[in-house]
């Protein structure tokens, strides 16, 4: 693992990740007609099928932006070269970040090793999930370790089709989008991994830079005192979601910027972790740790599995 | 103009005539295969001229290696070879090099042989064998003379300081993360690819390139080849690849033909439907000449690459708990297979694992479900690993195999100890369960992963000894005759060339490889080191020296 300084002109790769028909091209083709993406941003996506390269090329102002094409590489080997040579070629552009689109069958952490190239830098492992077949695809006789895989590598998960099936929920504490979000351009090009393995630098843009902070429960707390936590939070937090054993229970939480819903869940169902994921805009605050040293609540280290 | 053609024995794979002595030829095609004194009625108002050059010898159907690929081949023979197997070069057997001091000493010697400033390439390292490699061992050899030391995997590679100096790497460049080791002159995954970008201006240059197919034309021909198959053209890239074949491998001076089969994902690469590939594989027809014929086949791929232990493997999987890779999602390929399955094409699949096996089987069920065809000619690639319930269902199927039994020579010793354990790694390239199902099977070397050399292939699937020299399962080992049926007649089949050779018989094309030895009756341990005299290909003798 990279444990490197930053690199300041490296330029940041945001891979996005995520099984074959999960929604990875819609959201490209979104994020290549939206007008937030900035300036000198390369799209390189797996293969130009389905992108609509000509309506992008019109509408885009900008002749930095840049759509490459990959293929996968050497069959007999394994080897792809073919994004060594399309950063080769962007790092003599006038690039400031790179969107990275893998195929439905990469796991994102070794396309994110593929991200430590000269001049870049890996910001993030962006996955869609299909809600509407995520679950029986991870039980699939094939597929099923890769999707499980392509989840857990996540630094962020956005689901799609969530029209299809509207109770969807991954029980995990990665953060979650919703695909129908309307901050969800922006959130995909401002986020950054808090991973401990990748750095993370202000953008050149002015786009927001949205973070996640996870905080693991680690004792018990009452439920009284949650409620006094979650409204003391400060206004870079956008969301929260997780699950928190209190004494009344365990309670799914899920804020949207002020509004909070705090639900019992069943007494017979217990989630993997205990904890919070925050998701805040790092450019306002850029550490949750602060905040939750004064409470007596600090932030535990390794979660505590239930 | 005939030519009759005498040998101390002709074995001709035409199970009605097992055994002759003399082969009659016009034209490139066999007017007759038998004995001299039946062939009066074609002689007898016709000029012939008797050939007895190989009246002391062997001659067998031509041989056919069903599956490589000329391509990566031309990248890999313009350099040298240093490696732990052995590897008969038309320019020179490679011995064997099973330790580091050996290593180290033929290094020495081709640095010297070589003019000072031509940068050195050299393919085979293995740590197993020949110790650890860094570039102050390599800076030894020479610090002036760029060198670079590839591993046998093409995974990793090493240079020396002058070698990074040529490709411009700027150590200052190089960061924690990259997968390279600078200090070592160690490129290794990501790292491998840093450097192959850098390194392309001298491993990828034209001129190497033509260079590269040339010495492949040597080396299909010094293996006893008359016909091959490249079962992914458009690895690198369709045009320039079709192009320089066109160049290197037709022409009078050819003494083999071969069968293209193009890549089918990179055929529809770029925003072509799956659907729309028949008609485009079709359309690559019209580019035929004599000796380099696409057909209606078509190559798709299953799961990872074998020597990298990503085939994606049923439980219980690999020892260490990782898991192989999809070269396409299985949806993906299903739809390629359904597209071209439903056009009547012959379907060639590269599986490695039996979980990869297991799916491509699932969606050949689902094919002939929705569309019943026989005699499709659907190929299993390379074969791996597979169970024998998978064996039966092949079977039904009527699906065929094509098998890199080399595998099982190079691999199942350090995959029994490292990989998968003694008991699936013995089993790898099951042939005799194939054989005895009565599924078409062959050999092939997929080279550069294995010598193209007929007769080894031959040898490892008879005697099925590791490089270890453990047999491993002898159950599955073939007999001498269906071990040559694999690499003629049933090859033939494989490749759709059935119709014109493959054996020898009637109005099928002059194609022979001629031994010095009877390949059926010899000791099977002799196999693989049978002289090969020479090739006869549409007629024309093509001399072995």
């Amino acid at each position: 693992m990279n444990t490197a300084p930053k690199d300041k002109n490296a330029r940041p790769i945001t891979v996005i990740g995520g099984y074959l028909g999960s929604g990875k091209t819609t959201l490209i083709n979104r994020l290549l007609g939206d007008p937030a993406i900035p300036e000198g941003t390369a799209v390189l996506v797996n293969d130009f099928g389905d992108i609509n390269i000509d309506e992008t090329l019109i509408r885009d102002q900008s002749a930095d932006d840049k759509v490459i094409g990959l293929s996968n590489g050497c069959i007999c080997c394994s080897i792809s070269d073919d994004l060594s040579k399309a950063l080769d070629t962007l790092n003599k552009m006038p690039i400031r970040q790179v969107i990275l689109e893998t195929s439905g069958v990469a796991e994102p952490s070794r396309v994110l090793q593929h991200c430590h190239y000269p001049g870049f830098r890996p910001r993030a492992a962006i996955v869609v999930v299909d809600a509407s077949n995520f679950s029986a695809r991870s039980k699939d006789k094939y597929v099923g370790s890769l999707v499980r895989a392509q989840v857990d590598q996540a630094h962020l998960l956005i689901v799609s089709k969530t029209d299809l099936n509207p109770s969807f929920e991954l029980k995990r504490l990665t953060p979650q989008v919703d695909c129908r979000d309307a901050g969800l351009i922006e959130t995909v090009l401002g986020w950054q991994a808090s991973a401990e393995n990748f750095s993370s630098t202000k953008p050149h843009s002015t786009m927001p830079t949205f973070s996640a902070y996870t905080w693991y429960q680690q004792e018990p707390i009452t439920k009284e005192k949650l409620s006094t936590l979650l409204a003391g939070l400060d206004a870079s937090v956008e969301r929260v979601k997780g699950w928190v054993a209190t004494d009344e229970g365990i309670y799914h939480i899920n804020r949207v910027a002020a509004h909070i819903e705090l639900n019992r869940i069943d007494r017979n169902w217990q989630p993997d972790l205990l904890g919070l994921v925050l998701i805040h805009h790092a450019d306002m605050n850029p550490s949750l740790e602060e905040f939750f040293a004064t409470t007596q609540y600090p932030i535990a280290k390794e979660p505590l599995h239930s | 103009m005939l030519t009759l053609f005498k040998a101390r024995s002709v074995i001709t794979m035409n199970p009605s005539m097992p055994r002759a002595s003399a082969v009659l030829v016009r034209d490139g095609l066999i007017l007759e295969v038998g004995e001299e004194k039946n062939m009066q009625p074609w002689l007898k108002d016709q000029d012939y001229a008797v050939d007895e050059q190989f009246a002391e010898k062997i001659i067998c159907p031509g041989f056919i290696d069903p599956h490589l690929h000329p391509s990566m081949a031309a990248v890999l023979l313009p350099m040298e070879f240093i490696t732990a197997m052995r590897w008969k070069l038309p320019w020179g057997d490679i011995e064997p090099v099973t330790e580091p001091t050996g290593f180290d000493r033929r290094m020495q010697e081709l640095h010297r042989s070589k003019p000072v400033d031509e940068p050195l390439f050299i393919w085979g390292y293995h740590q197993l064998w020949h110790g650890s490699m860094d570039k102050a061992r390599i800076n030894q050899v020479s610090d002036i003379r760029p060198m670079v030391v590839w591993h046998r995997s093409f995974h990793e590679l090493y240079m020396n300081d002058a070698a990074m100096a040529m490709a411009g790497i700027d150590a200052k460049q190089i960061k924690p993360g990259m997968q390279i080791d600078i200090d070592k002159g160690h490129f290794y995954e990501v790292g491998l690819g840093f450097a192959i970008n850098r390194l392309n201006p001298w491993i990828l240059a034209p001129e190497k390139y033509a260079a590269g197919l040339k010495r492949l034309k040597q080396v299909v021909h010094n293996g006893g080849h008359t016909s091959i198959g490249d079962l992914a053209t458009g690895l690198f890239n369709f045009d320039t690849e079709a192009q320089a074949l066109a160049d290197e491998l037709e022409g009078e001076d050819v003494p083999f033909r071969t069968r293209l089969v193009v890549h089918g994902m990179r055929l529809t690469q770029g925003g072509h439907k799956p659907e729309a590939g028949p008609a485009m594989a079709a359309n690559l027809m019209s580019r035929n000449s004599r000796r380099l014929r696409f057909g209606k086949h078509i190559k798709l791929f299953s799961d990872g690459a074998f020597f990298s232990q990503l085939a994606q493997l049923q439980e219980p999987g690999y020892i260490d708990g990782h898991h192989g890779e999809w070269l396409a999602a299985p949806e993906e390929l299903e739809r390629h297979i359904r597209a071209y399955w439903h056009e009547g094409y012959q379907i060639h699949v590269h599986v490695t694992g039996d979980l990869g096996l297991e799916l491509t089987l699932d969606i050949l069920q689902k094919m002939q479900d929705e569309k019943p065809r026989f005699n499709h000619g659907f190929t299993f690639e390379h074969f791996g690993f597979s169970t024998p319930e998978q064996i039966r269902r092949i079977k039904a199927l009527g699906a065929q195999v094509s098998a890199n039994v080399y595998y099982l020579h190079e691999l199942s010793d350090s995959y029994a100890k490292s990989g998968i354990g003694f008991e699936r790694a013995s089993e790898m390239a099951r042939l005799g369960s194939c054989v005895a199902a009565g599924i078409n099977t062959t050999v092939h070397s997929d080279f550069t992963m294995a010598p193209a050399e007929p007769l080894n292939s031959m040898w490892v699937a008879v005697n099925r000894i590791n490089h270890a020299g453990t047999v491993m399962a002898p159950t599955e080992r073939l007999t001498q005759q269906q071990a040559l049926e694999a690499i003629t007649i049933n090859a033939a089949h494989v490749i759709g060339l059935a119709d014109i050779t493959g054996s020898l018989r009637a109005g099928k094309q002059a194609d022979f490889t001629v031994l010095e030895a009877d390949p059926l009756t010899c000791d099977p341990m002799v196999l693989k080191d049978i002289g090969i005299v020479a090739t006869v290909f549409e007629g024309t003798v093509f001399p072995i020296t």
